[in-house]
């Protein structure tokens, strides 16, 4: 029985994430007036409904309204569906826009644009609405009717409607689809010598590519002073990725634990010594209102194993695990099945985690209130963790990382200058 | 005997609608034609394996009950847009409206100058016993001020389950003085018709939804104002349909045939040759004595309300005056599910006017069309988009996607559909064109304009709202 894990916040819109997974087969007691009475339904409506009605569409609606009714990261998907998932988490390329997206209340959410792909170029934000695709209203669509519309082959067009903000302007974007390729990891030495790496999402390929950049700052021939690791805008993907390239900063010592419903369910995970790629030097994480689930277990480890300053915004706050447990030829299902808590054993669902310095960017005049991720203590549904849940933060990054003020504290205080803090916050120590 | 009683409302009416259906009336047949008896039991299957998957692999232990709830309303949902689960609670609500009755306090209430105004207490209902009186403004409910709430809005914060409480804050005399009353909400009978003597020689007669209790009421508010005018003097009948959102199939059949003697009045066709059913007038059960008959209707005029007036339309007794009609042309039948796991509503059937047509995501079209003013505040809020512009409609052809009105003014002297009705029955011509047309035109464009003579209507205390 092998079931993987992942942590990802929203479907991957044209994006990632593999996974296999040999499903944890369930075994018959109870319920039985349960699925008696769903039968009942069931065929009361194929007998006697006005038109014949197609059944397997039925049934994906009914497990699609079950799933929905659980928790906004639980969902059903379809052969198809598992197909492009599991294509998107190898890090293999689809027609697509760049967008990573989550159901939210019948409407579609932006969790972010990927970097360099068509839908970040035309300017869609994290936090957007998506309310119409090619002048189809988005309300009635599941959110797998919604990926479909956008997806298509390259070279292709598609005008999506969004709404931004609380004054819900209506943004029409005219895209042009192409192959999107996923490139989990970029790297470049940044303020003279400091090894820059962004992290959009963590798929089969994160750690590899991690590696790489790693080896390329050593050949490079730069004395590298420090590391900054960028998680802004990363909404999570694979746990047993994260779990290594936390691993790839610290020597021992605990990364995160889950706890599914009972005790039994309970795993730890340790860093396995002799996987320490950084030689101890200082590091910054990047986190923002975009930054969610596997982003937060790495940010929230090397916070906790004070291995890491933390700068920018508190973090999304999804502290929950899903495993695909697939449905043999009928797809899978992707289900909420544990929560994790960061080395210090807390649960930052629905709370996010506070940068220990908050810089905040500055925002253009016209995306002002707009560019918040409302994060998981608004979702519909979302699994709850005591009475001091906490919203989301900004989720913006500007395009020109001369412009960039996270960054550029993060680089200040590599080089020993303490992080202008915006007058804004105080500091979370 | 198996009895189906089919049920038609657009929506949730506002503290109405619907009839059930005896239990066991409908068995579980095996699936006929689409579904093979393998496919449904892979689907059974497929569904049993999630429901497993989640029961034990779900990060907290679930509700099955409302999984499946959930489960079935998904379902269901995906069908059309008037097919839908109710729970336990859902459904005794819709049982007890569709007797008429609902949770409130019994006060007839109205719109006057942007304010909530009682009309009167009902007797024997908890708010005469606590003291509401004609006249009073009901400023506040339940802590929220009514300034800005349409009257719906107000009678909907007013209703509620039976046995919870309401506090209102009433302003009374000229003082204002404000107090606050905490009401208990017990059963209100809705009183879904209402008639009175229009300009001396008109019978007005409005239907609010059908309910159990329409046909009777019909009946005798009719017995009641052939009784006010003599047969002589009476010029005809008003009936007013506008923004009924419809109800009970049976009812709509016994209206109409008030008013017809014979022919048919409504078939429905479900999805087998065998359930169609063809409805027709039952000779001598018309109250009407042929007197001319005008049907008001508009885009908030939907279901069992376009039932009555295809029929009369189709049969030619009445005149169709308004805005064009919402458009279900489907009706729909509650099944239930047993103990205490509420009931299905379903989808069944299409229904067809005598000629033939079905109306669904078209609407009837008015003989005159007849468009009310609309205050500068409402504009571009009062028309109701219709059938055709729900998502997962029943399609029907060329369908009519654009908005009909759906604004009554509150004030019957301004009220220009019915000014046009009363006209017609007092056979007024209107010399300048192009004011609407007295005779029924084939094509009803003509639009009632501002200067149009406006002959005196005797104002009532229309409309008002029960809570």
């Amino acid at each position: 029985m092998r079931a993987t894990s992942f942590v990802v916040l929203g479907v991957a819109l044209g994006m990632s994430g593999a996974l296999v997974a040999n499903v944890v087969s369930a075994s018959t007691r109870g319920g039985v007036s349960g699925l008696a009475l769903y039968r009942l339904a069931f065929e009361k409506t194929l007998a006697n409904y006005v038109d014949a009605p197609d059944p397997a569409k039925m049934n994906e609606a009914a497990i699609n309204g079950m799933l929905a009714s659980l928790d906004p990261h639980s969902n059903y998907l379809d052969a198809k569906e598992l197909k492009d998932f599991q294509t998107s988490m190898r890090g293999e390329e689809f027609g697509g826009l760049g967008l990573e997206v989550m159901q939210d209340n019948g409407l579609v959410r932006v969790v972010s644009p990927i970097d360099d792909t068509p839908a970040a170029r035309a300017g869609v934000l994290a936090g957007d609405l998506i309310v119409k695709i090619d002048q189809t209203p988005v309300k009635g669509l599941t959110l797998k009717q919604a990926v479909d519309k956008m997806r298509g082959p390259a070279h292709t067009h598609v005008a999506i409607t969004v709404q931004r903000g609380e004054l819900k302007d209506d943004k029409v974007f005219d895209i042009v689809r192409e192959i999107i390729h996923v490139q989990p990891v970029r790297s470049r030495i940044a303020g003279g010598d400091i090894g820059y790496i962004r992290i959009t999402q963590f798929n089969e390929q994160t750690y590899d590519s991690l590696k790489a950049a790693m080896a390329k700052f050593r050949a490079s021939g730069v004395k590298v002073k420090g590391y900054i690791l960028d998680l802004r805008n990363n909404p999570g993907g694979l746990l047993s990725q994260s779990v290594r390239v936390v691993n790839s900063f610290i020597d021992s010592g605990e990364i995160v634990s889950t706890r599914g419903r009972t005790a039994d369910l309970y795993q730890e995970y340790d860093a396995r010594p002799g996987y320490n790629l950084s030689g101890g030097k200082p590091m910054v994480v990047l986190i923002n209102g975009g930054s969610a689930s596997a982003s937060e277990i790495v940010s929230g480890a090397l916070k906790d194993l004070k291995r890491a300053t933390l700068i920018g915004t508190r973090s999304f706050g999804k502290g929950s695990v899903q495993t695909v447990l697939p449905l043999g030829e009928d797809g899978a299902l992707k289900l909420t099945t544990a929560r994790y808590y960061t080395p210090s054993g807390i649960s930052i669902q629905a709370k996010g985690i506070d940068p220990d310095y908050r810089v905040l960017e500055n925002i253009p005049d016209d995306l002002k209130g707009k560019v918040e991720s409302m994060g998981e203590a608004s979702l519909h549904g979302h699994l709850k963790n005591g009475t001091d849940e906490k919203k989301g933060s900004d989720a913006y990054v500007p395009p020109d990382p001369a412009k960039d003020t996270q960054l550029a504290a993060a680089i200040d205080l590599l080089h020993g200058k303490p992080p202008i803090v915006k007058a804004s916050n105080d500091p979370v120590q | 005997m198996i009895r189906k009683v089919s049920y038609l409302a657009f929506g949730a009416a506002l503290g109405a609608s619907a009839t059930f259906l005896a239990p066991d009336a409908l068995q579980a047949v095996a699936p006929k034609a689409y579904a093979t008896a393998a496919e449904t039991y892979r689907q059974l299957n497929l569904f049993g394996d999630v429901f497993e998957k989640i029961r034990n692999d779900y990060v907290e232990k679930p509700d099955e009950k409302k999984l499946v709830e959930a489960a079935i309303s998904g379902m269901l949902s995906s069908l059309d847009p008037h097919s839908s689960y109710m729970d336990a609670d859902a459904y005794r609500e819709m049982q007890r409206s569709t007797k008429g009755e609902f949770g409130g306090l019994g006060i007839e209430v109205t719109e006057e100058d942007g304010l909530i105004k009682v009309v009167s207490p009902i007797d024997d209902t908890p708010a005469s016993k606590a003291g509401i009186m004609s006249g009073d403004i009901i400023a506040g409910i339940d802590g929220a001020s009514t300034q800005g709430m349409t009257l719906d809005q107000a009678v909907d914060k007013m209703r509620g389950p039976i046995g919870s409480s309401v506090t209102l804050k009433i302003a009374r005399g000229t003082k204002k003085e404000l107090k606050d009353y905490k009401i208990t909400r017990a059963v209100i009978e809705v009183q879904s018709v209402r008639g009175h003597v229009q300009d001396g020689d008109i019978g007005y007669i409005r239907i609010t939804q059908f309910t159990e209790k329409t046909a009777s009421g019909l009946r005798s508010t009719m017995e009641k104002l052939k009784s006010e005018i003599p047969a002589a003097k009476l010029k005809g009948y008003i009936l007013d349909l506008r923004n009924n959102p419809g109800g009970l199939l049976d009812q709509s059949i016994e209206v109409v045939n008030d008013f017809i003697d014979k022919g048919e009045i409504v078939s429905t066709r479900g999805r087998n040759p065998d359930d169609a059913q063809r409805f027709s007038a039952r000779p001598g059960d018309d109250l009407s004595d042929g007197k001319p008959l005008v049907v008001l209707i508009n885009g908030g005029s939907a279901s069992a309300s376009e039932i009555v007036a295809g029929a009369l339309q189709d049969h030619k007794r009445a005149v169709l005056v308004g805005t064009r009609s919402f458009g279900k042309g489907s009706v729909q039948t509650i099944m239930p599910l047993g103990d205490d796991n509420g009931a299905l509503r379903l989808t069944t059937a299409r229904y067809y006017t005598p000629s033939g047509r079905s109306i669904q995501a078209k609407g009837i079209t008015p003989d005159v069309q007849v468009l009310e003013d609309v205050p500068a505040d409402l504009k571009g809020k009062e028309e109701n988009m219709g059938e055709a512009s729900l998502k997962g409609h029943l399609a029907n052809g060329k369908e009519d996607k654009s908005g009909s009105q759906a604004y009554v003014p509150p004030d019957p002297k301004s009220d220009k559909q019915l000014i046009v009705a009363v006209d017609l029955l007092h056979g007024v011509k209107k010399a300048e064109a192009p004011s609407p047309s007295p005779t029924p035109s084939s094509t009803p464009t003509s639009q009632a304009k501002d200067d149009a003579p406006k002959p005196a209507v005797t104002p009532t205390p229309e409309p008002t709202k029960s809570n």
